[in-house]
């Protein structure tokens, strides 16, 4: 096996959009919204629909417009139906995204039936692919398009997070005290949903779907489990996010090797990856982790035997 | 409680500068989005001017073209199709050994005309960026109105499925070749004739076979819309159950449409083909059989894709002198078993 340049670009790529996603995740995590990235993938179709009905064309710029818009909406709505339908969060999601979906086949079938409009199609990229799309250079080392798309994403993650730290913190984990305290916690949440909404499409049209999707939850669930801190969290996070980006590329290129086969897909790596940061840290972690838990209530035993276990 | 204030007004005071930061990466976004095509404009033409190193390194994403390329190329070039057999462009992603092998190339041909998905638009920005990448039916495009579109105005990718549309794409080649390799424009000029001449004799059979089907039974029922080309050049009425995507799904009522076209016009079989899931056909057979309408499947089309590496059906002429000679006898034509040149075996 060599080591390419598109290699480290494709790992490059992978962790800046791991990171991105991972921040706004873990407040997705701990608001129990987790499937957004998920919901927000199957809702863009009406914006691809309309976008196309709009523009004429199926170019990315124009489908990328749509389906953020769209992403927020899904938001919007899956905010308002829990809030005023009385139903939970998830289900709400649920009924958002199958909606907008149904929406969108019938506005394809209708308008545009002869058309390829799906987004497997017009908008999610693929992580291999973006080495080859350069759009600036920088002395000799030319950037990928994907790269400065990703990390701008990200620096504006990092901007909002930090700048809103403490009124997103609050209104993550009680509302109604961050409203006592004089915190918009509803201004909060459509801020981060809509963080999450362009996030989760640009990261999409970068690099595909189910590697955001995984980005979304894994690494924030990982960190969850390891930490109490919400600072500690998110940095955990952006870690878990950078190891399952180079882990999940070294295992796409080597992995496949030991069957025979020459490589395999690398975004497919990547979410398997965290999955497995996700389990060591679920065995291993220091305070939750399934071990932990064992030998601590294997010494409650020992130092007294009228406890029971449980 | 003290250590909160002094958080809190850290916050308060720095909310400026990290709100002006978000600014700024908001404006660098929006600066690439809109600067994207026109900053590769000076990129030195390197490539035109080097040395080339026979073999040199060709790769191309349909088999449809690769076989087109092999032929022109002859011994001056190593050719490497990265969309194998019975894959459908529509839905492929690229590996990373795929990539390794677009990156590497000196010379890339693709079909253009959105058949390779997102990988079509990246390939057409890095054709921006000076690297001789050409896509075959895009110069078809260039050169009247010989391209087929749909109501909507969108083009149609399956130009090889007419072999008078390939032979455009052999041109484009030779052509294409000879800017690359100026030294040996003959030598392409010489190979593509070669080839073009095979092509005409298969335009002939083609022709001639289908021309043999009974008119009322000159109708093509397939999975997906792709031999709307195949229709014109050789006078068949083509009707898709599925849209030109492999991904759109077929109505209720489009079945039921088809079904009872079948029964009316006494269709005798209808095709499934290789690169697509056979559901929706056999369902049509089903639908047509509740009716008392025997339709049998013909056989499996090639339509996306070719046929095994290193067999005849894994060129392009086994691949079209099989799908002419598949439906010309199944649907009551002329045409020998072993097809135009007893290469052919249809029994597998």
């Amino acid at each position: 096996m060599v080591w390419l340049p598109l290699d480290t670009w494709i790992v490059v790529i992978g962790a800046l959009c791991a990171m991105a996603c991972a921040l706004p995740g873990c407040f997705l995590v701990l608001r129990k919204m987790s499937m957004m990235g998920d919901a927000i993938s199957h809702a863009v179709l009406p914006g691809l629909a309309i976008a196309f009905l709009v523009t004429g064309s199926r170019a990315s710029f124009g489908m990328f417009i749509g389906a953020a818009i769209v992403g927020v909406i899904t938001a919007v709505f899956t905010q308002w139906i829990s809030s005023f339908g009385k139903v939970d969060r998830g289900a709400s999601m649920g009924i958002v995204f199958t909606t907008l979906f149904a929406l969108g086949l019938l506005l394809i079938v209708q308008a545009a039936d002869h058309v390829d409009l799906d987004p497997g199609c017009v908008l999610y990229g693929a992580i291999e692919l973006t080495p080859l799309d350069t759009t600036m250079t920088i002395g000799r080392l030319a950037i990928p398009r994907a790269a400065v798309v990703l990390a701008t994403v990200l620096l504006i993650n990092m901007a909002i997070i930090i700048s809103f730290f403490k009124e997103l913190q609050i209104s993550a984990f009680d509302p109604a005290l961050a409203t006592t305290m004089g915190i918009n916690a509803t201004l909060m949440h459509y801020l981060l949903m809509s963080m999450v909404a362009v996030t989760t499409v640009a990261s999409f049209e970068a690099v595909g779907s189910i590697i955001v999707i995984a980005m979304l939850i894994a690494p924030a669930a990982t960190a969850y489990l390891l930490t109490d801190r919400l600072s500690v969290m998110l940095v955990i996070s952006a870690v878990a996010a950078i190891l399952s980006s180079a882990l999940g590329h070294l295992s796409a290129l080597t992995v496949p090797r030991l069957f025979g086969f020459e490589s395999t897909n690398t975004s497919g790596m990547m979410a398997g990856a965290t999955g497995l940061l996700f389990g060591f840290a679920w065995i291993l972690a220091p305070r939750y982790g399934l071990l932990s838990r064992w030998f601590h209530r294997k010494n409650l035993l020992a130092e007294d035997p009228t406890v029971t276990g449980e | 409680m003290n250590r909160q204030q002094v958080r809190k007004e850290f916050f308060v005071s720095h909310r400026n500068t990290f709100m002006f930061s978000v600014l700024c990466a908001l404006s660098l976004l929006f600066a690439i989005g809109c600067d994207n095509q026109s900053d590769n404009h000076n990129h030195d033409d390197a490539t035109t001017q080097s040395e080339i190193q026979y073999p040199y390194k060709i790769t191309t994403t349909v088999g449809m073209i690769t076989d087109i390329v092999r032929n022109v190329a002859g011994d001056k070039s190593a050719v490497q199709g990265i969309i194998g057999e019975g894959i459908d462009p529509h839905l492929y992603k690229p590996t990373r050994g795929d990539v390794v092998k677009l990156s590497q190339a000196d010379v890339v041909f693709y079909s253009g005309l959105m058949l390779e998905g997102k990988m079509g638009d990246v390939l057409i920005r890095v054709a921006r960026s000076g690297k001789p990448v050409y896509a075959v039916t895009q110069a078809i495009l260039d050169q009247g109105d010989y391209v087929m579109t749909d109501e909507a105005e969108h083009y149609d990718p399956h130009v090889w499925m007419d072999v008078a549309g390939w032979i455009r794409a052999v041109q484009v080649v030779a052509k294409s070749l000879g800017e690359f390799d100026p030294q040996n424009k003959a030598f392409y000029q010489t190979n593509a004739k070669g080839y073009l001449e095979q092509l005409h004799k298969l335009d002939t059979y083609a022709k001639q076979v289908i021309g043999s089907i009974p008119q009322k039974q000159r109708v093509l029922v397939t999975a997906h819309d792709a031999f709307n080309y195949m229709g014109r050049a050789y006078d068949l009425n083509v009707r898709g159950i599925q849209g030109l995507s492999t991904e759109s799904e077929a109505g209720l009522q489009d079945i039921e449409k088809l079904v009872s076209f079948l029964v009316d016009n006494k269709i005798p079989a209808v095709f499934v083909e290789t690169s697509v899931a056979d559901k929706n056909v056999r369902a049509l057979v089903e639908g047509a059989k509740a009716r008392g309408h025997h339709v049998r499947i013909g056989g499996e089309l090639f339509s996306d894709a070719m046929g095994e590496a290193g067999t005849y059906e894994g060129t392009y002429i086994g691949m079209i002198d099989h799908n002419v000679t598949l439906i010309a006898r199944a649907l009551g034509g002329q045409a020998p078993e072993r097809g135009m040149q007893g290469k052919l075996n249809l029994e597998h």
